[in-house]
């Protein structure tokens, strides 16, 4: 058989498609992954990272609630070592109507959230960032998760399983024998290549990207670009997920995850055009700070990091203009049933949270039209690194008495910090010091997870995601990049390309600290390094 | 406490001006939060070009001897700037091809010396560049550590062993004409860098590392020395919070540790430099100075403050104090008859003076001239 012929091709490496790539590997399927840019480029790295409950939806929307909360339990046994088991709270504030918290309270029970009413003092005790005015307080299960260091995992797993990954490689049309598809056309940005490849099944995974991508094919999905803005601040302001009791709206989510935290979202109904490079307005940063301070009061005192958005892909069903009524459901589309194209499945909608059940669908699906028959092991097969539960204990089992640079690296990657014990003591010197990442960590990243970029390599790292956004780890890290890549050119133009990228997340938010930081790697870069 | 002259900020402005003052027989006293833009000083007077007696004796007096030739300087990504007045560490060529063969030394474990970026920026220039590590039995302690291989403590390493490393580069070294070093070397004496170029046979080329800079904080150590010895009082660690003005006239000051006391001066001068070092303080909406409230020129619209690509220049950067007459500072629409702009808080409003080191150091001798007459 061909290099290039697989049982199904995979377009998209946000968290859907590496899921479906694990999830149709796991099941012994030839599987190809193909992504244009990096992995969790799309709405899978833009969003709050909150391991839903569920309970945002339990009122408006049982169906998507259910699932949030089974797939809230199956991650925290699947995916341990990219979840932090926070908890979360709904507070009620005196401008909000207090009779809706036992409407809420009902609703999520009878979706199988484990809601408690607890008393605002206990409330202000358990969260002592949470504003202090609370009138109510519900208790949930929410908590946080890394949506970089799962899509990683889930990619890495499917590798495992004998599963291939073509990054930066851009589908540009599909090979088609009449109605039917039997591969895809792709461009390769880095080594300008251009390589067919086939399958009897492709899943177009591609997020709000997947309209297009459907139109390419010959069918039409309608879908909804919501954007959706959020904050990071310069600290974990809060230890618990901090959200409004009262029916969901703007700026009303406050997350903790890792050394930040992040409040958001709006939602705006974007032009497709847009989606591609979205900004965030200053209307949208005012509106933010102002509900974030409700949440948490200090918040308002608070250093902001950057600003960023993302757009989620939900499916059009009515003409609401926020898309916030539009169900959150998860679409899987057999493009052969619904428009007479073989070999074409479409999986959209849903979100983060569910992505594992999309990935299960599309996978079933693929299933069918191979018709092969296996069991779908995802919920119960832990990813990479997630064989352990305790981050403490895995790093207590690699180093006996861990450093907390060497804790944080087992907090980022369970069991697979084994990895970077390489004997070398300077393996440890650090690199990114606001994250405390080693010199081992990235050369472990950059052998084992399909980096290219700095950009890249600050997804499966978090280099340069701390509080000077790359001032010093960057250049570092370039080196490092340099070396593996043995390409100091390109690794000249990378670095101007990451600097631009974490200067984009500044834009919209250029004052007080952040301008300070900012001048400071403005100046250093330029003047002091003459990059 | 009462002075002819107190200034506001121990960076390189305020300790010229500070050194000016005292010569001429001033009683002053400089106030600093401690940290300044010395601490990254690329070692390069911006602006600066023909070396004017006036400031080349001052930092000599100091122990500090800078040097200008025409031509361009190595910058530590391997590319190349306009030669200014500069440090004596830091290297001038006629032109960016400054040699036939490079020899690049790093130290092993050392990520903040871009030992692979210099070699592509000279190869450019077809230069022909091996890097090499050399790993030094004393260096072991600040390897084992995560984050002690850092400049400064390199530097307070090789005070004591840069004779080993000039052995270990002559070992390394066959055919170069050229070495290239981390500038790590001297940051208590300024003659270690001179007795290295004589060590080894090869002309020896100092680049830049990433902060804290080397030759920036001797610069500051040593110009601190010379202020002290010269009988000012240098407040470290301390922070100008307001001020008494009263019909346009500066009375004193208040700071943070000294509560109780008022700073009097019939003269005094700010250089507090700009957003990093908070001499100015940026909100949402305004963008201010902290201790006198002065008129500061800036764009009123936020959206105006950043160009979109970091690597072009930054309206913000150019933001100041407004100053009339000179350099006296500007507040509600007035000049302060006493109150003098030094530094980089000049921000780009008199771009005669130049830019950066240069602006630090021919804004604060204006000051000088101006309080003196």
């Amino acid at each position: 058989m061909n290099a290039n012929e697989f049982d199904v091709i995979i377009i998209g490496g946000g968290i859907t498609g590496a899921g479906t790539q694990r999830d149709c590997a796991m099941r012994g399927l030839r599987t190809l992954l193909i992504e244009r840019s990096d992995i969790a480029t799309g709405a899978t790295g833009r969003n709050h990272g909150l391991l839903h409950s569920g309970a945002r939806y339990a009122v408006n929307d049982a169906e998507s609630a259910e699932e949030c909360i089974k797939e809230n339990m199956i991650l925290r046994k699947i995916a341990s070592h990219c979840i932090d088991e926070t908890d979360g709270l709904f507070i009620t504030l005196p401008e909000d109507d207090l009779s809706y918290q036992q409407t809420f309270v009902d609703a999520c029970l009878r979706a199988g959230i484990g809601a408690e009413i607890i008393d605002p003092d206990l409330a202000r005790r358990l969260e002592p960032s949470v504003n202090p005015q609370l009138i109510g307080a519900v208790k949930v299960p929410d908590g946080s998760v890394d949506p970089f260091r799962l899509c990683a995992a889930n990619m890495l797993d499917a590798k495992l399983h004998g599963g291939q990954v073509r990054l930066q490689t851009e589908v540009t049309g599909f090979i088609k024998e009449g109605n039917t598809i039997k591969g895809v056309h792709t461009h390769n940005h880095q080594t300008g290549e251009d390589v067919d490849y086939y399958a009897p099944v492709t899943v177009n995974a591609c997020g709000i990207w997947g309209h297009k991508m459907a139109e390419m094919a010959g069918v039409h999905v309608g879908m909804f670009p919501a954007k959706g803005a959020l904050l990071i601040f310069a600290h974990r302001v809060n230890n618990l997920v901090i959200n409004r009791c009262r029916k969901p709206s703007n700026a009303d989510i406050l997350v903790p995850g890792d050394t930040v935290c992040i409040i958001g979202t709006t939602s705006t109904r974007i032009p497709f055009e847009e989606c591609d490079n979205v900004a965030v307005t200053p209307e949208e940063v005012t509106l933010l700070i102002t509900e974030g301070a409700k949440l948490a009061p200090s918040l308002s005192q608070t250093r902001i990091l950057r600003a960023y958005a993302g757009v989620r892909p939900l499916v059009s069903a009515d003409d609401d203009p926020t898309g916030r009524n539009i169900s959150r459901g998860i679409v899987c589309l057999d493009h052969e049933e619904r428009d007479g194209i073989k070999g074409f499945i479409t999986i959209t909608g849903g979100k983060l949270m569910t992505y594992r059940l999309m990935a299960e669908i599309a996978a079933d699906a693929v299933c069918r039209k191979l018709a092969v028959d296996k069991k779908c092991q995802t919920a119960d097969i832990p990813l990479p690194g997630s064989e352990e539960s305790s981050y403490e204990a895995v790093a207590q089992k690699i180093w006996e008495t861990p450093s907390t640079a060497q804790k944080a690296a087992a907090a980022r990657m369970g069991t697979r910090a084994a990895r970077i014990r390489t004997g070398d003591k300077r393996d440890e010197a650090l690199i990114c010091e606001c994250e405390e990442v080693s010199v081992g960590e990235i050369n472990a990243a950059i052998d084992r997870l399909e980096v290219s970029s700095l950009t890249d390599l600050r997804r499966r790292t978090r280099v340069g995601m701390g509080t000077c956004q790359g001032e010093f780890c960057a250049c570092r890290a370039a080196g490092l990049l340099a070396k593996a890549h043995g390409c100091v050119a390109r690794e000249r133009k990378d670095l101007e390309d990451f600097l631009q990228e974490r200067w984009k997340g500044n834009l919209p938010i250029g004052w007080g600290d952040t301008l300070r930081e900012a001048e400071y790697t403005q100046w250093v870069y330029k003047h002091v390094l003459g990059l | 406490m009462k002075f002819d002259t107190v200034i506001i900020g121990g960076g390189l402005a305020g300790m010229v001006a500070g050194i000016g003052l005292q010569k001429a027989g001033q009683s002053t006293a400089i106030i600093s939060t401690g940290q300044n833009a010395l601490h990254f000083f690329s070692g390069t007077f911006e602006s600066l070009q023909e070396p004017s007696p006036r400031i080349v004796d001052l930092f000599a007096q100091a122990g500090i001897r800078l040097h200008y030739q025409p031509g361009v300087r190595l910058m530590p990504m391997g590319t190349f700037r306009e030669a200014a007045l500069s440090l004596e560490d830091i290297d001038f060529f006629p032109s960016a091809k400054i040699g036939r063969k490079a020899l690049i030394v790093n130290f092993l474990g050392y990520h903040d010396f871009f030992s692979s970026f210099l070699a592509e920026g000279l190869e450019k220039q077809g230069m022909q560049c091996r890097i090499r590590f050399i790993n030094l039995p004393e260096m072991e302690q600040l390897q084992l550590s995560p984050s002690e291989m850092r400049s400064v403590q390199i530097a307070r390493k090789m005070d004591r062993i840069w004779e080993k490393v000039v052995q270990e580069v002559r070992l390394l070294l066959k055919d170069e004409d050229t070495v290239v070093l981390p500038q790590v070397f001297g940051l208590k004496d300024a003659s270690v860098p001179g007795r290295i170029r004589q060590g080894v046979p090869a002309q020896v080329v100092f680049a830049g590392t990433l902060p804290p800079s080397v030759p920036g904080i001797r610069t500051q150590m040593l110009l601190k020395k010379r202020y002290e010895l010269l009988g000012g009082t240098f407040l470290m660690g301390d922070e100008a919070l307001h001020a008494h003005v009263h019909d346009g006239v500066v009375h004193s000051i208040v700071t943070r540790n000294l509560d109780n006391h008022y700073l009097e001066a019939r003269s005094f001068v700010l250089a507090t430099g700009t957003f990093f070092s908070k001499g100015l303080r940026s909100n949402p909406f305004a963008i201010e100075e902290p201790v006198f409230g002065l008129d500061v020129d800036y764009a009123t619209e936020r959206g105006e403050w950043f160009n979109a690509a970091f690597a072009q220049d930054q309206p913000y950067m150019q933001y100041g104090v407004k100053t009339a007459d000179g350099l006296h500072a500007v507040k509600d629409g007035q000049p302060l008859k006493n109150l003098l702009v030094a530094g980089s808080i000049l921000g780009g409003t008199h771009p005669e003076l130049g830019s950066g080191a240069g602006l630090a150091v021919r804004s604060a001798l204006e000051v000088v001239d101006t309080i003196l007459q």
